[in-house]
């Protein structure tokens, strides 16, 4: 993939304090404003303890509606059949996938059924 | 665990950090094989295959104690300003301009350096404390402060008396009801409109007229590019990072940004239509795909209805399933608006009767995404009428169309066709199209203007 350089974050301001010391010997130094909007970030949460096994365990299947996400997921629901009999595989498909509204109350109830669940994306 | 093509995942990883979930588990395909193998579960087989173990491995291998417990992310520090040297001027706004770009504030085109004194004189245009918190903007949810537009005004090189166009265009973004994730990161080309109303179109001089959405006006460029750069500076995106349009977007630099021709237009202003004073100023924010150019022209003759005929029809061909959230941007050049008068259409007349034209008979409606039947189209539209996404005054008209012999309308209400005259005498007619899963149009008052009489 064609990306431009791309410095970490972290290092954008040892760069700047890089332009700041050669800015000691320029004959003209320029002061400028950062653009960007500073993030207010969320609490950082942990993942779920993982499951020992997946036999007896109920293992949802969830994808966004997107086209190929459900093909994708019945292939690996077929594997997960084949080779953990005795897990069951649920399909919880995503309520009106692309929106930003309605979904709130889904993933609790997902949350409620299954033990595990692998979220597929057709993007 | 989540699972997502090798092209998305530095997407995934964002959005999984922007949620507060940086250990999220996910899992890559490959994109090259994936998207070429979706019609079938068999295609998809071998693809899955090879997921599988990595998959199973990601539910049941015991978590690392930095996933169990992640370091908590706190804001970042971030250094307000940044001192850069040249041997003169010219080689330091050149510095300034790599540093910027490569840090990925910056679009490609050369900036003007956002000195303190550069944003103090854009600060100048607008009588509004420079720590005022307008909103978030999407999809990383950066703080919109008037200063932080400010200084991407300075770099688009806009003049202090737009500042209150772009802070009022900022608002209707950052609006709680419009959804600017889906234009910041759809893999598809969606751009926004950025249409001004009122006195101060004319004041500042925004085009209207011929050559509507070219380049040689400042007001139009500049503002469009302040927008530019503040979506991606504030709401912090890149192509192919996190703003996934695959063939980028239209208009990326300066977005469709113009005036309504109101000395032309045989109607009252757009704004006024919505219930704003004439005297009042406004911007309007849409997010819209691939603009459609229409009838007009100095080439061959038209007729006015004849127009308005290739509108509805265009809009009849184009594939549906979101009929909760589809609005249609219409710019109709003055000719063409004022014949329409001369036949007794006012503005409101002219969505009615669009709406009423560009209904789908039942039969035929067909799916807007390819692999989605008709069947689950009209499933999709009996769900967005049961959860009340389709408005509930407007529920049993669906109901209605959703049956053999119905003509099912192609947007909730007549409202939702936007009328705008724009463009020169001759002119051409555009009609910009959004077929997104939810709201994304907003009109705003412009206020607090220091240096034009409107907007004030």
């Amino acid at each position: 993939m064609n990306k431009p350089p791309i410095l970490p974050k972290e290092s954008l301001f040892p760069i700047a304090s890089l332009r700041s010391a050669e800015a000691t010997t320029a004959q003209v130094t320029l002061e400028v404003l950062n653009p960007r909007g500073e993030i207010p970030p969320p609490p950082t949460l942990g993942i779920r303890p993982r499951l020992p096994n997946l036999a007896g365990k109920k293992i949802g299947l969830c994808d966004n509606g997107k086209f190929g996400a459900s093909s994708f997921l019945d292939a690996i629901e077929t594997m997960l059949k084949q080779k953990y009999p005795a897990a069951t595989i649920l399909r919880l498909p995503k309520p009106a996938a692309q929106t930003i509204t309605l979904t709130k109350g889904w993933y609790p109830e997902v949350a409620a059924q299954v033990d595990g669940f692998i979220f597929a994306t057709g993007d | 665990m989540y699972v997502t093509t090798s092209e998305f995942l530095d997407d995934a990883r964002s959005a999984a950090k922007d949620r507060g979930m940086p250990q999220l588990r996910i899992v890559g395909v490959p994109a090259d094989r994936y998207y070429r193998s979706r019609s079938s579960v068999a295609e998809l087989q071998p693809i899955a295959a090879g997921a599988f173990n990595q998959i199973v491995d990601d539910l049941v291998r015991p978590l690392t104690a930095e996933e169990a417990n992640p370091e908590q992310v706190h804001k970042e520090l971030q250094g307000k300003t940044i001192k850069v040297g040249g041997t003169d001027y010219s080689d330091a706004a050149e510095q300034v301009n790599q540093l910027f770009l490569d840090s990925l504030w910056a679009d490609g085109l050369p900036i003007v350096p956002p000195t303190e004194r550069a944003v103090k004189w854009m600060l100048s245009g607008l009588s509004r404390s420079p720590d005022e918190v307008i909103g978030q903007v999407a999809p990383k949810n950066g703080t919109a402060t008037i200063e932080k537009i400010a200084i991407n005004a300075v770099m688009a090189g806009a003049k202090p008396e737009y500042l209150p166009v772009i802070v009022a265009a900022m608002e209707g973004f950052t609006d709680k009801n419009y959804d600017l994730t889906h234009m910041q990161a759809s893999t598809g080309s969606f751009t926004p409109v950025v249409i001004v109303n009122g006195p101060i179109a004319k004041e500042l001089n925004f085009n209207s007229g011929i050559g509507v959405l070219g380049h040689g006006w400042r007001p139009n460029s500049t503002t469009g590019r302040a927008l530019r750069l503040c979506l991606l500076n504030l709401g912090q995106t890149w192509p192919a990072m996190n703003d996934m349009a695959l063939t980028g977007r239209l208009e990326s630099y300066t977005f469709f940004t113009f005036a309504e021709n109101q000395d032309l237009s045989p109607w009252e202003p757009y704004h006024v239509s919505l219930g704003f004073k004439p005297e009042d100023s406004t911007v309007t924010v849409a997010t819209v795909g691939n603009p459609i150019v229409l009838g007009g022209g100095a080439v061959a003759p038209w007729t006015a209805q004849g127009i308005l005929d290739t509108i509805a029809s265009r809009i009849s061909n184009v594939g549906f399933g979101w009929f909760h959230s589809q609005t249609y941007i219409v710019v109709l050049h003055p000719d063409c608006a004022v014949e329409l008068a001369k036949l007794g259409y006012t503005r409101k007349g002219v969505q009615e009767w669009l709406y009423e034209r560009s209904r789908v008979p039942f039969e035929t409606l067909i799916p807007v995404t390819v692999g989605f039947s008709h069947e689950a189209v009209v499933e999709f539209t009996r769900q967005t009428i049961a959860d009340g996404r389709i408005h509930p005054a407007r529920a049993d008209v669906f109901k209605e169309a959703l049956k053999p012999g119905g003509r099912v309308p192609v947007v909730q209400s007549p409202e939702d066709f936007h009328i705008f005259v724009a463009g020169g005498s001759p002119g051409y007619d555009l009609l910009f199209g959004y077929p997104g899963p939810n709201h994304a149009n907003q009109t705003t008052k412009i206020t607090s203007s220091t240096h034009t009489t409107a907007g004030r």
